[in-house]
């Protein structure tokens, strides 16, 4: 199992350096740089932006920038940000934290209701139930984050329930430790809504098929034949087997939030990453955009390698290809 | 009970019977999947939509209208006076709230007929169109007065033409003579009378504020140019101008089917009446040519988009799967790092690299290629596995061993059985592809105005205040979702379609 993790992780890194080497050449081809809007202001002088450039190496060609970048990476210093002159790690610090508290409350959210739903589908196939399930799986998958957001906060406007955006009220300092809880909850609800809505329902449907697949199968039959209980064959055979492709789903979840989550979080003002990295390409602040592209590719390949090794821990047919 | 095995039993004769081709079988089989064959006809709606946009457009999408900004959409009736005459409309008259300073917009109607008794008592009796009669005016009396517990004063007194009688005071000010508003919440009263407070203060602070609106005269102009004033007493009948909806109007020009130039239109009305089905956005466009229009954008992106991506994935995919070896190694390493960059970040990104500030069509072809350019890579890998296990299948292993070339085993023998599933992929990925553009023109980095994309026209509601006054502009959303859902409800009934056991049941 070890040695499987290891190999994993030691395969990331060629991964990881295309991506820096891609996103690189990405910005690198964009036109113009971030000193373009200090040249064509007349009250910085032409010598300014000669030492600003020398300063960030941007007079140099790209891939003797992107090598520089690379080695300063390896040592763990991500350059300074352009726009907020301050280190990049320092700004994304807080921002990764934004977008990972909202991933983490996502997928908390999804994943403690939808494999429950999705059982109860498939143990009650046709009924009531299920077939409501699977309209709203469809309106959930099909709806657009950013739509569903501005219902959300349209319904929050007009209820008044809820708050139209933000991570945290104006007083959050002066609340005691569960009033912070509970108004940094107040504030999820939509995020977590709007970016749960397409997962739910993905899982929801998945687990309803493969749990149908399994109680079709002639092993399910014996065990039903030779007098188990229901409750073991369920539970203890048909379940167990049903549940590893949803395990691999785990890992697309995460992937699938951080991309998602752009759109979201432009829409709820929530201050994470996705807005940063909009920000930071639009004023082409290259460092900070490289850092980001760089963290958040992490994070992805993080996410899928933490489904595979679940996946490895739940199947043992799995373990013993790769060990 | 029976008479469904009887039709089965038929269908299944048939089968055997007459020879059905696979598209044949797929179709019968589709045509029972009622939520697949209800997506499809929504498509097709839609796209026929998109295809006679400028036809079923009653305004021109960009053609601003600062007179009617955020119109709410536009109330169609049926009835006259418990009579059905037909749709028509009412024009839109504009006000300012005295406290938001909003402009409020709201229905009205000139006068087409008015009877009564003038101050002498001799009856009168004008209709437009008859006697030579152009237009009536009415002249009404306004005045504000304000009061308070030590009296009332009257502070603002004029006379006014009012060539568009709002909707709201049509029956009181013409039935009774009078028409009253009073307003008591302290913010009015106080924005009503701060311009008058020397009049006022002699009251001391006021309470309320009565606006009144009397009738005084009709003024009604003749063809011939005399204009003649009547001084009202009494109205006994009136009946209001209405603006019926006509079809195939003439209005502006477009070329039908990009080709043929005309003018006509399948509905509109007259002005100053306005037929906003849904409402108009922040600069007095029409929401529904927008939307219309809109979909020429964003229901192509999508196709476009796809047909590149499924060319390139089928290309790379089943190159590298056929071949193996080193090429594959290096394709399979490349979409690896293509596919650990968040799909929107990178989507953005390259939006970055490309010129922002060009014209629509070549911002729509760029998009289209930054769009594919993000699909290909899941594409390719599942093609390459699709070609890889089809190549060990005997089926492929015999073409093999008869020793036909492998462009003929690749066109004839892999390409058709990969072929089922790219059809199916492809209409449940059009939806990502829509979603993109979407998304980057809610961001305001696809397409930019005043060119219309659904994506774009979303993003006027991100204004929290427009948001909840005029949420019509939310309509845009409603039609990426249902686009969304009936392709995958159609890719859904399509999968079953297409499966191979399906097909003899």
């Amino acid at each position: 199992m070890l040695r499987y993790v290891l190999r994993r992780l030691i395969l990331t890194i060629p991964v990881l350096l295309g991506v820096s080497f891609l996103s690189f050449m990405v910005i690198a081809a964009a036109p113009g740089d971030f000193l373009d809007q200090y040249r064509i202001n007349p009250s910085i002088s032409p010598q300014t932006i000669e030492r600003l450039e020398k300063q960030y190496g941007l007079d140099k060609p790209w891939y003797v920038q992107y090598l520089v970048w690379l080695k300063e990476v390896i040592r763990g210093n991500f350059g300074y940000s352009f726009q907020y002159h301050r280190p990049v790690f320092e700004i994304i610090w807080r921002r990764l934290g934004a977008t990972l508290l909202l991933s983490v409350s996502t997928m908390i959210f999804i994943w403690s209701i939808a494999p429950t739903m999705g059982i109860y589908a498939a143990l009650h196939q046709y009924s009531f139930a299920d077939e409501a399930f699977s309209v709203i799986a469809f309106i959930g998958i099909s709806i657009p984050n950013f739509f569903f957001a501005l219902l959300f906060l349209y319904f929050a406007a007009k209820t008044g329930w809820f708050p139209i955006g933000g991570i945290i009220s104006l007083n959050f300092d002066q609340l005691p430790w569960w009033g912070k809880l509970l108004d940094y909850l107040w504030h999820v609800v939509g995020p977590v809504l709007t970016l749960g809505t397409a997962g739910l329902a993905g899982i929801m449907r998945q687990m309803r098929g493969q749990l149908l697949d399994q109680l079709r199968q002639d092993y399910v039959m014996f065990a039903y034949a030779k007098g188990m209980p229901e409750r073991n064959v369920i539970y203890k055979h048909a379940l167990r087997n049903a549940i590893n492709p949803i395990i691999t789903i785990f890992g697309y979840n995460i992937s699938g939030l951080l991309g998602g989550a752009v759109l979201t979080e432009t829409v709820f003002g929530w201050p994470g990453m996705g807005r940063l990295v909009i920000e930071a390409l639009q004023s082409q602040d290259l460092f900070l955009v490289m850092a980001s592209l760089l963290l958040s590719s992490v994070m992805l390949i993080l996410g899928n390698l933490l489904a595979d090794i679940l996946l490895a821990w739940a199947d043992p047919r799995v373990r013993l290809r790769f060990s | 009970m029976s008479k469904e095995n009887e039709v089965k039993v038929k269908s299944e004769d048939l089968f055997e019977v007459e020879y059905m081709s696979r598209w044949q079988l797929t179709w019968r089989v589709l045509k029972r999947h009622r939520l697949g064959m209800v997506a499809l006809w929504i498509l097709i709606v839609l796209y026929l939509g998109a295809i006679f946009a400028d036809f079923l457009s009653p305004y021109n999408p960009y053609r601003q209208s600062l007179t009617t900004r955020f119109a709410a959409p536009t109330k169609i009736r049926w009835f006259y006076g418990g009579k059905f005459v037909g749709p028509y409309v009412y024009p839109l008259i504009k006000e300012k709230d005295p406290v938001s300073f909003r402009t409020i917009l709201r229905e009205g109607s000139n006068l087409s007929k008015i009877e009564g008794v003038d101050r002498e008592g001799r009856p009168f009796s004008v209709e437009i169109g008859k006697d030579g009669v152009e237009s009536i005016v009415l002249m009404v009396r306004y005045r504000e007065t304000a009061r308070s517990s030590q009296g009332e004063v009257t502070y603002r007194k004029k006379t006014e033409e009012l060539d568009i009688v709002p909707l709201s005071m049509v029956d009181e000010l013409l039935g009774e003579g009078q028409y009253v508003r009073t307003y008591t919440s302290s913010s009015y009263v106080k924005a009503l009378t701060s311009k008058y407070a020397w009049k006022v203060k002699k009251i001391g602070s006021p309470k309320a504020v009565d606006v009144v609106y009397e009738l005084d005269s009709v003024i009604v102009s003749l063809k011939n140019g005399e204009v003649k004033e009547i001084p009202i007493a009494s109205v006994t009948d009136y009946s209001l101008k209405r603006y019926h909806v006509k079809f195939f109007v003439k209005s502006w020009e477009y070329k039908f089917l990009w080709l043929i130039p005309s003018r006509i239109h399948l509905f509109g009305v007259d002005e100053p009446a306005k037929l906003y089905l849904f409402g108009s956005d922040s600069y007095g466009r029409d929401m529904f040519s927008r939307i219309l229009f809109g979909s020429r954008i964003s229901l192509s992106i999508g196709i476009f988009a796809i047909l590149i991506t499924f060319t390139i994935g089928l290309m790379l995919g089943g190159f590298s799967g056929y071949y193996g070896g080193w090429i594959d190694e290096i394709m399979m390493r490349i979409t690896e790092i293509l596919m650990s960059i968040p799909g929107f970040y990178l989507l953005i990104a390259l939006r970055a690299i490309m010129p922002m500030d060009v014209p629509s069509h070549i911002t729509y072809f760029l998009m289209v290629i930054i769009l594919s350019f993000l699909g290909w890579p899941g594409m390719s890998r599942v093609i390459r596995g699709m070609v890889l296990s089809l190549k060990e299948r005997e089926f492929v292993q015999a073409a093999l061993a008869m020793g036909f070339p492998a462009r003929r085993i690749i066109w004839r023998h892999i390409i058709p059985n990969v072929f089922t599933y790219v059809i199916v992929a492809a209409t449940l990925s059009i939806p990502s592809y829509i979603l993109g553009e979407a998304g980057l023109s809610f961001l305001g980095v696809g397409i930019t105005e005043p060119s219309a994309s659904w994506g774009l026209m979303l993003a006027q509601a991100q204004n929290i205040t427009y948001l909840t006054n005029y949420p019509w502009l939310l309509i845009p959303g409603a039609f990426i979702f249902l686009t969304v859902l009936a392709f995958n409800l159609f890719g859904d009934a399509l999968r079953d379609a297409m499966d191979p056991r399906s097909l003899g049941a």
